[in-house]
């Protein structure tokens, strides 16, 4: 059996498909869940504790939705990073911009610049540095025009933000039956993202989603653009799709 | 003698008239002349042990496999690895024990503060003797080696079980309490020191 010691263990890079080894030396910024094990002198600090001690901290990390699922590790050693068995792999950016999944991003080095992407659940990394991303299945790069199903876009480089697409059939469909039905008949595929201009489209192989906290956070935060009278409206329609899904 | 042998995510078990104990419902298919026979509440280590595992909420039911031929064991699509034990004893989460030949035994060892926390109960399964583990895990198992000097820190999710003269301490405090997540990790990581294996998995429960 093949053992592993701090020596032997590979600095920033896989031990094996789902485990990566980040030889720390100074900070990177992490995501809370993600540490399997490590050695070494190693402290973990909340991203908003941290940030009253290095004030980069505020200037690297550029969203209050996800703030509270991050922290700042600091110190030497080896840190073993791994989500839900997934695949895991490093990327490198070179003064560029990459926006990604923010359930599928591990970790990155405080070179980067973390913000949030105005696609609901993606943050956008910015700068020169390395990241850590997971995704179900093998990763597969494509390049626009391309539509990617919601579930298995994994993120995308370089290229405008997308817009979203919805299925010909399906809109004439709910044109001719007004609006109000739309919401019931759904196949579950009539709604894409679609991409255009130069860029890479990451893709993982599986719709496997899991529960994002920060997506009510930003939902939350969004209402905010509602008035008063919209906002009790939204609050009323909520309810009754609540009561609807206890009965 | 059986013989177990990890092929990915199954198990080969190849019996000679002999005897091997497996999880209860882990029999994917079998060749040749085999019998499963429910092995009660004398899983190991006899009526004490089974006494105190059902005080300590240690669950382990395991079934007999005799005869001659070759069983396929498997459990959730995890993947498979064989320990090869020579008289010492190894430690583990009784979740993840899939099956042990005849010379091994198994107790239930008081794992104190640390199972509570876990939540997986107050006690962990130790295997001792001469023979052959199987553990099952979430993503290949990593052996992580501890020596004076080179103590390892391992979430508790993460952690299947360990071996060698190994001092297990429980690290709290604001640092790793602002690691896990609101509510659904726990407040508690494990420190590994002294000298031998911890056997990590990669992905949390």
């Amino acid at each position: 059996m093949q053992t592993w010691n701090p020596a032997t263990l590979p600095a920033d890079d896989n031990v094996n498909p789902h485990v990566f080894c980040v030889a720390l030396s100074g900070e990177w910024f992490m995501a809370k869940g993600a540490m399997l094990a490590y050695y070494g002198d190693v402290r973990f600090e909340a991203v908003t504790a941290y940030s009253s001690v290095a004030s980069w901290v505020a200037a690297r990390f550029s969203s209050p939705v996800y703030v509270q699922d991050w922290v700042v590790a600091a110190g030497h050693g080896k840190v073993l990073l791994g989500d839900r068995g997934f695949d895991l792999n490093a990327y490198d950016l070179d003064d560029g911009n990459l926006t990604i999944k923010a359930n599928n991003l591990l970790a990155f080095d405080q070179r980067l610049e973390l913000k949030q992407s105005i696609v609901p659940g993606f943050v956008t990394l910015l700068g020169t540095g390395k990241f850590i991303a997971s995704s179900n299945g093998p990763v597969i790069f494509v390049e626009p025009p391309f539509r990617a199903d919601p579930d298995a876009l994994l993120g995308w480089a370089d290229c405008p933000s997308p817009s979203v697409h919805h299925d010909t059939e399906w809109m004439s469909a709910s044109m001719a039956g007004m609006l109000q039905g739309a919401m019931g008949r759904a196949s579950g595929e009539e709604r894409q993202y679609d991409f255009t201009g130069q860029g890479t489209v990451l893709l993982q192989s599986s719709e496997i989603a899991r529960e994002d906290p920060a997506v009510l956070r930003l939902i939350e935060s969004q209402t905010q653009l509602l008035t008063t009278s919209q906002a009790g409206t939204l609050g009323q329609r909520l309810v009754a799709r609540a009561q609807q899904q206890q009965h | 003698m059986a013989q177990l042998t990890a092929d990915r995510r199954v198990l080969r078990a190849d019996l000679h008239g002999d005897r091997i104990r497996a999880a209860s419902g882990s029999m994917v298919a079998f060749e040749g002349d085999i019998d499963f026979k429910s092995a009660g509440m004398g899983a190991g280590g006899g009526m004490r042990a089974a006494l105190k595992r059902a005080v300590a909420g240690e669950s382990l039911s395991l079934m007999d496999c005799t005869g001659h031929g070759r069983a396929y064991l498997a459990k959730d699509a995890m993947d498979v690895l064989v320990v090869d034990l020579a008289g010492d004893t190894l430690t583990a989460e009784s979740q993840h024990v899939l099956a042990h030949t005849d010379g091994l035994r198994l107790d239930v060892q008081f794992a104190g503060l640390r199972g509570m926390t876990s939540g997986q109960g107050l006690a962990t399964t130790t295997v001792t003797g001469q023979g052959q583990v199987a553990l099952v895990s979430e993503g290949p198992i990593m052996a992580l080696e501890v020596a004076p000097g080179q103590d390892l820190v391992v979430d508790p999710d993460a952690y299947v079980g360990c071996r060698g003269q190994l001092q297990m301490g429980l690290v709290s405090g604001v640092s790793w309490k602002s690691l896990v997540g609101e509510g659904t990790g726990e407040p508690f990581s494990l420190r590994f020191s002294g000298h031998g294996l911890v056997l990590v998995q990669s992905a949390e429960r």
